[in-house]
Protein backbone atom coordinates (compact mmCIF):
# COMPACT_ATOMS: atom_id res chain seq x y z
CA UNK A 1 0.00 0.00 0.00
CA UNK A 2 1.98 3.21 -1.23
CA UNK A 3 -0.51 6.09 0.42
CA UNK A 4 -1.34 4.53 4.02
CA UNK A 5 -0.38 7.73 5.96
CA UNK A 6 -2.80 9.40 3.96
CA UNK A 7 -5.74 6.39 4.48
CA UNK A 8 -5.20 6.90 8.16
CA UNK A 9 -5.49 10.61 8.09
CA UNK A 10 -8.34 10.47 6.17
CA UNK A 11 -10.04 7.68 8.35
CA UNK A 12 -9.22 9.72 11.60
CA UNK A 13 -10.97 13.14 9.91
CA UNK A 14 -14.44 11.07 8.96
CA UNK A 15 -14.56 8.78 12.25
CA UNK A 16 -14.38 12.47 13.99
CA UNK A 17 -16.99 13.61 11.47
CA UNK A 18 -18.90 10.74 11.91
CA UNK A 19 -18.87 11.19 15.84
CA UNK A 20 -20.06 14.56 15.86
CA UNK A 21 -23.03 13.91 12.99
CA UNK A 22 -23.83 11.39 15.82
CA UNK A 23 -23.61 14.27 18.67
CA UNK A 24 -25.60 16.65 16.23
CA UNK A 25 -28.14 13.72 15.84
CA UNK A 26 -28.61 13.15 19.59
CA UNK A 27 -29.09 16.80 20.12
CA UNK A 28 -31.99 16.76 17.29
CA UNK A 29 -30.63 19.53 15.13
CA UNK A 30 -30.25 16.79 12.26
CA UNK A 31 -33.39 15.11 10.82
CA UNK A 32 -33.10 11.08 10.56
CA UNK A 33 -33.01 11.86 6.79
CA UNK A 34 -30.17 14.19 6.71
CA UNK A 35 -28.01 12.20 9.52
CA UNK A 36 -28.17 9.40 7.24
CA UNK A 37 -27.61 11.11 3.95
CA UNK A 38 -24.11 12.61 5.51
CA UNK A 39 -23.33 9.31 7.32
CA UNK A 40 -23.75 7.83 4.11
CA UNK A 41 -21.77 10.15 1.97
CA UNK A 42 -18.71 9.89 4.90
CA UNK A 43 -18.93 6.24 4.65
CA UNK A 44 -18.46 6.44 1.20
CA UNK A 45 -15.70 8.51 1.48
CA UNK A 46 -13.97 5.96 3.56
CA UNK A 47 -14.67 2.80 1.16
CA UNK A 48 -12.97 4.99 -1.49
CA UNK A 49 -9.89 5.29 0.21
CA UNK A 50 -9.55 1.99 1.21
CA UNK A 51 -11.02 0.21 -1.72
CA UNK A 52 -9.71 2.83 -4.47
CA UNK A 53 -10.56 -0.27 -6.97
CA UNK A 54 -14.36 0.39 -6.27
CA UNK A 55 -14.53 3.70 -8.08
CA UNK A 56 -13.18 2.18 -11.23
CA UNK A 57 -15.63 -0.64 -11.32
CA UNK A 58 -18.23 2.72 -10.73
CA UNK A 59 -16.69 4.50 -13.44
CA UNK A 60 -16.80 2.14 -15.84
CA UNK A 61 -20.23 1.77 -14.98
CA UNK A 62 -21.15 5.12 -15.79
CA UNK A 63 -18.74 5.02 -18.65
CA UNK A 64 -15.95 6.93 -17.53
CA UNK A 65 -12.08 5.78 -17.83
CA UNK A 66 -10.62 6.12 -14.00
CA UNK A 67 -12.55 5.90 -10.69
CA UNK A 68 -10.76 9.05 -9.85
CA UNK A 69 -12.33 10.93 -12.92
CA UNK A 70 -15.95 9.77 -11.27
CA UNK A 71 -15.19 11.29 -7.81
CA UNK A 72 -14.02 14.42 -9.73
CA UNK A 73 -17.32 14.70 -11.63
CA UNK A 74 -19.29 13.81 -8.38
CA UNK A 75 -17.54 16.08 -6.09
CA UNK A 76 -17.88 18.92 -8.64
CA UNK A 77 -21.70 18.47 -9.64
CA UNK A 78 -22.68 18.08 -5.46
CA UNK A 79 -20.78 21.40 -5.02
CA UNK A 80 -22.52 23.07 -7.77
CA UNK A 81 -26.00 21.87 -6.46
CA UNK A 82 -24.70 23.19 -2.99
CA UNK A 83 -23.95 26.34 -4.06
CA UNK A 84 -27.17 26.87 -5.47
CA UNK A 85 -29.07 25.92 -2.40
CA UNK A 86 -27.27 28.26 -0.23
CA UNK A 87 -28.00 30.85 -3.00
CA UNK A 88 -31.43 30.23 -2.75
CA UNK A 89 -31.37 30.26 0.97
CA UNK A 90 -29.48 33.28 0.57
CA UNK A 91 -32.12 34.98 -1.04
CA UNK A 92 -34.42 33.79 0.63
CA UNK A 93 -33.33 35.23 3.82
CA UNK A 94 -32.53 38.57 2.15
CA UNK A 95 -36.36 38.37 1.38
CA UNK A 96 -37.21 37.66 4.79
CA UNK A 97 -35.32 40.71 6.08
CA UNK A 98 -37.25 42.87 3.68
CA UNK A 99 -40.02 42.28 5.35
CA UNK A 100 -39.18 42.78 9.08
CA UNK A 101 -37.49 46.09 7.76
CA UNK A 102 -40.67 47.12 6.21
CA UNK A 103 -43.18 46.44 8.68
CA UNK A 104 -41.07 47.95 11.15
CA UNK A 105 -41.22 51.50 8.48
CA UNK A 106 -44.94 50.67 8.37
CA UNK A 107 -45.14 50.55 11.65
CA UNK A 108 -42.76 53.61 12.80
CA UNK A 109 -45.88 55.31 10.59
CA UNK A 110 -48.45 54.53 12.77
CA UNK A 111 -46.79 55.98 15.55
CA UNK A 112 -45.92 59.55 13.68
CA UNK A 113 -49.53 59.61 12.73
CA UNK A 114 -50.93 58.92 15.86
CA UNK A 115 -48.56 61.58 17.83
CA UNK A 116 -49.26 63.95 15.35
CA UNK B 1 -58.90 60.69 -7.39
CA UNK B 2 -56.36 60.06 -4.75
CA UNK B 3 -53.28 60.30 -5.84
CA UNK B 4 -50.11 59.16 -3.97
CA UNK B 5 -46.58 60.17 -5.54
CA UNK B 6 -44.11 57.52 -3.88
CA UNK B 7 -40.69 58.61 -3.95
CA UNK B 8 -37.65 55.52 -3.27
CA UNK B 9 -34.68 57.19 -1.48
CA UNK B 10 -31.10 56.55 -0.82
CA UNK B 11 -28.51 59.40 0.07
CA UNK B 12 -30.51 61.62 -2.89
CA UNK B 13 -29.89 64.89 0.24
CA UNK B 14 -29.02 66.97 -2.95
CA UNK B 15 -31.98 66.38 -4.87
CA UNK B 16 -35.13 65.87 -2.68
CA UNK B 17 -35.76 68.79 -1.50
CA UNK B 18 -36.67 70.04 -5.63
CA UNK B 19 -37.99 66.91 -6.27
CA UNK B 20 -40.80 66.91 -3.58
CA UNK B 21 -41.03 70.11 -3.75
CA UNK B 22 -41.88 69.72 -8.10
CA UNK B 23 -44.67 66.77 -7.25
CA UNK B 24 -46.31 68.31 -4.25
CA UNK B 25 -49.15 69.73 -6.75
CA UNK B 26 -50.07 66.34 -8.06
CA UNK B 27 -50.82 64.48 -4.79
CA UNK B 28 -49.74 63.20 -1.53
CA UNK B 29 -45.51 62.80 -1.71
CA UNK B 30 -44.86 59.52 0.09
CA UNK B 31 -40.53 59.32 0.59
CA UNK B 32 -39.48 55.72 1.10
CA UNK B 33 -36.11 56.47 3.00
CA UNK B 34 -34.18 53.21 2.32
CA UNK B 35 -31.87 53.52 4.67
CA UNK B 36 -29.85 56.43 3.63
CA UNK B 37 -27.03 57.63 5.65
CA UNK B 38 -27.29 61.48 4.43
CA UNK B 39 -29.89 63.46 5.66
CA UNK B 40 -32.46 62.71 3.44
CA UNK B 41 -34.98 61.79 5.65
CA UNK B 42 -34.81 65.00 7.61
CA UNK B 43 -34.93 66.69 4.43
CA UNK B 44 -38.05 65.10 3.18
CA UNK B 45 -40.03 65.48 6.70
CA UNK B 46 -38.90 69.35 6.14
CA UNK B 47 -40.62 69.45 3.25
CA UNK B 48 -43.82 67.73 4.52
CA UNK B 49 -43.20 64.52 2.75
CA UNK B 50 -44.89 61.16 4.58
CA UNK B 51 -41.78 59.65 5.35
CA UNK B 52 -41.37 55.63 5.70
CA UNK B 53 -37.75 54.63 7.06
CA UNK B 54 -36.29 51.57 6.47
CA UNK B 55 -34.28 51.06 8.78
CA UNK B 56 -31.53 48.88 6.50
CA UNK B 57 -30.99 49.63 3.04
CA UNK B 58 -33.72 47.01 1.32
CA UNK B 59 -32.88 48.53 -2.81
CA UNK B 60 -35.49 50.07 -4.36
CA UNK B 61 -37.29 47.36 -5.36
CA UNK B 62 -37.76 46.88 -1.61
CA UNK B 63 -38.77 50.87 -1.42
CA UNK B 64 -41.26 50.82 -3.73
CA UNK B 65 -43.53 48.00 -2.34
CA UNK B 66 -43.33 49.70 1.23
CA UNK B 67 -44.83 52.55 -0.48
CA UNK B 68 -47.26 50.85 -2.31
CA UNK B 69 -48.66 49.11 0.82
CA UNK B 70 -48.33 52.12 2.59
CA UNK B 71 -50.82 54.32 -0.49
CA UNK B 72 -53.06 50.81 -0.73
CA UNK B 73 -53.84 50.94 3.48
CA UNK B 74 -54.72 54.63 3.14
CA UNK B 75 -57.00 54.31 0.26
CA UNK B 76 -54.75 55.43 -2.78
CA UNK B 77 -56.83 55.46 -6.10
CA UNK B 78 -53.52 56.46 -8.06
CA UNK B 79 -49.79 55.65 -7.29
CA UNK B 80 -47.06 57.15 -9.08
CA UNK B 81 -43.44 55.89 -8.78
CA UNK B 82 -41.18 59.09 -8.88
CA UNK B 83 -37.22 59.20 -8.97
CA UNK B 84 -35.40 61.08 -6.47
CA UNK B 85 -32.72 62.12 -8.47
CA UNK B 86 -34.49 64.88 -10.65
CA UNK B 87 -34.31 62.45 -13.72
CA UNK B 88 -38.27 62.68 -13.86
CA UNK B 89 -40.19 65.55 -14.86
CA UNK B 90 -43.14 66.72 -12.18
CA UNK B 91 -44.74 68.24 -14.97
CA UNK B 92 -45.54 64.94 -16.74
CA UNK B 93 -47.64 63.16 -14.13
CA UNK B 94 -51.09 64.69 -14.96
CA UNK B 95 -50.24 63.05 -18.57
CA UNK B 96 -49.01 59.94 -17.25
CA UNK B 97 -51.77 59.14 -15.17
CA UNK B 98 -54.66 60.74 -17.66
CA UNK B 99 -54.98 56.97 -19.22
CA UNK B 100 -56.20 55.90 -15.93
CA UNK B 101 -58.37 58.21 -14.99
CA UNK B 102 -60.04 58.20 -18.47
CA UNK B 103 -60.32 54.68 -17.61
CA UNK B 104 -58.29 53.69 -20.95
CA UNK B 105 -55.46 51.64 -18.74
CA UNK B 106 -54.41 50.43 -15.48
CA UNK B 107 -51.02 50.81 -15.23
CA UNK B 108 -49.08 53.69 -17.59
CA UNK B 109 -45.02 53.50 -18.05
CA UNK B 110 -43.25 56.21 -19.22
CA UNK B 111 -40.97 56.21 -22.58
CA UNK B 112 -38.18 57.52 -23.18
CA UNK B 113 -38.32 56.38 -26.99
CA UNK B 114 -41.82 57.88 -28.11
CA UNK B 115 -40.11 61.55 -27.74
CA UNK B 116 -37.93 62.54 -30.61
CA UNK B 117 -35.95 64.46 -28.75
CA UNK B 118 -34.29 61.64 -25.88
CA UNK B 119 -31.42 62.77 -23.71
CA UNK B 120 -30.41 59.36 -23.53
CA UNK B 121 -26.48 58.72 -23.63
CA UNK B 122 -25.95 56.79 -26.48
CA UNK B 123 -23.98 53.96 -25.46
CA UNK B 124 -26.31 53.56 -22.71
CA UNK B 125 -29.38 53.61 -25.34
CA UNK B 126 -27.51 51.53 -27.91
CA UNK B 127 -25.79 48.58 -25.69
CA UNK B 128 -27.80 48.39 -22.66
CA UNK B 129 -31.40 49.87 -23.49
CA UNK B 130 -32.26 48.41 -26.34
CA UNK B 131 -31.23 44.82 -26.13
CA UNK B 132 -33.08 45.04 -22.61
CA UNK B 133 -36.22 46.60 -24.62
CA UNK B 134 -35.79 43.54 -27.20
CA UNK B 135 -35.18 40.68 -24.32
CA UNK B 136 -38.34 42.41 -21.97
CA UNK B 137 -40.48 42.39 -25.02
CA UNK B 138 -39.75 38.64 -26.30
CA UNK B 139 -39.62 37.09 -23.10
CA UNK B 140 -42.72 38.64 -21.35
CA UNK B 141 -44.66 38.72 -24.51
CA UNK B 142 -45.09 42.35 -24.24
CA UNK B 143 -45.08 45.31 -27.04
CA UNK B 144 -43.54 48.34 -25.03
CA UNK B 145 -40.98 50.60 -26.11
CA UNK B 146 -38.61 50.74 -23.18
CA UNK B 147 -37.66 49.16 -19.84
CA UNK B 148 -36.71 49.94 -16.63
CA UNK B 149 -37.98 53.66 -16.82
CA UNK B 150 -38.50 54.33 -13.14
CA UNK B 151 -41.20 56.75 -14.03
CA UNK B 152 -44.82 54.61 -14.13
CA UNK B 153 -48.85 55.16 -12.79
CA UNK B 154 -50.43 52.43 -11.27
CA UNK B 155 -54.29 52.26 -10.53
CA UNK B 156 -55.95 50.78 -7.45
CA UNK B 157 -56.50 47.73 -9.14
CA UNK B 158 -52.81 47.06 -10.19
CA UNK B 159 -51.92 48.04 -7.10
CA UNK B 160 -53.72 45.15 -5.17
CA UNK B 161 -53.03 43.14 -7.88
CA UNK B 162 -48.76 43.62 -8.00
CA UNK B 163 -46.62 42.89 -5.39
CA UNK B 164 -42.89 43.52 -5.95
CA UNK B 165 -40.62 40.86 -4.77
CA UNK B 166 -37.78 41.83 -6.31
CA UNK B 167 -36.03 43.95 -3.67
CA UNK B 168 -33.31 45.30 -6.65
CA UNK B 169 -33.62 46.88 -9.76
CA UNK B 170 -35.24 43.99 -11.34
CA UNK B 171 -38.40 45.11 -9.97
CA UNK B 172 -39.31 47.12 -13.03
CA UNK B 173 -39.27 43.82 -14.71
CA UNK B 174 -41.09 42.01 -12.46
CA UNK B 175 -44.06 44.58 -12.53
CA UNK B 176 -43.90 44.31 -16.55
CA UNK B 177 -44.21 40.48 -16.10
CA UNK B 178 -47.22 40.70 -13.49
CA UNK B 179 -49.05 43.20 -15.31
CA UNK B 180 -48.82 40.45 -18.61
CA UNK B 181 -50.09 37.95 -15.95
CA UNK B 182 -52.82 39.48 -14.43
CA UNK B 183 -54.04 41.06 -17.38
CA UNK B 184 -54.05 44.29 -16.58
CA UNK B 185 -54.63 47.31 -19.73
CA UNK B 186 -51.64 48.71 -19.82
CA UNK B 187 -50.44 52.08 -21.88
CA UNK B 188 -47.17 53.52 -22.98
CA UNK B 189 -47.31 58.06 -22.30
CA UNK B 190 -44.04 59.58 -23.97
CA UNK B 191 -41.84 61.05 -20.97
CA UNK B 192 -38.31 62.83 -20.25
CA UNK B 193 -35.70 61.52 -18.28
CA UNK B 194 -33.00 64.06 -17.90
CA UNK B 195 -29.38 61.93 -16.88
CA UNK B 196 -27.37 63.84 -13.82
CA UNK B 197 -24.94 60.31 -14.63
CA UNK B 198 -24.96 56.84 -16.31
CA UNK B 199 -27.26 54.92 -13.92
CA UNK B 200 -27.37 51.26 -14.54
CA UNK B 201 -24.57 50.19 -16.94
CA UNK B 202 -23.94 46.87 -18.33
CA UNK B 203 -23.20 45.10 -15.23
CA UNK B 204 -26.03 46.70 -13.56
CA UNK B 205 -27.86 45.32 -16.65
CA UNK B 206 -26.48 41.28 -16.18
CA UNK B 207 -27.35 41.47 -12.10
CA UNK B 208 -31.24 42.70 -12.63
CA UNK B 209 -31.21 39.77 -15.48
CA UNK B 210 -29.79 37.16 -12.68
CA UNK B 211 -32.02 38.20 -10.01
CA UNK B 212 -35.14 38.08 -11.99
CA UNK B 213 -34.34 34.24 -12.93
CA UNK B 214 -32.98 33.01 -9.40
CA UNK B 215 -36.39 34.91 -7.89
CA UNK B 216 -37.93 32.24 -10.23
CA UNK B 217 -36.81 29.52 -8.31
CA UNK B 218 -37.93 31.18 -4.80
CA UNK B 219 -40.86 32.68 -6.23
CA UNK B 220 -42.74 30.13 -8.67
Amino acid sequence: MTYLPLQIIVSLFVMLIVFRLKKKFKDNSLKTSEFIAWLVLWLMVLVVFWLPQTTSYLALLFGIGRGVDLAVYLATLVIFYLVFRLYLKIDKQQKEITKIIRHLALKDEDKNHDQS
Amino acid sequence: MKTFIIIPCYNDAAFLERVINSVKPYGQVVVVDDGSTDNSREIAQSAQAIVLKHRLNRGQGAALETGDLYALREGAEIVVHFDADGQHQAAEIPRLIEPILKGEANVVFGSRFLKSDDFTPFLKKWLILKPAILFQNLLLGVKLTDAHNGFRALSRKALELIRITQDGMAHASEIVEKVKLNGLKYREVPVTVLYNDFGQGFGGGLKILADWLFGKFNNP
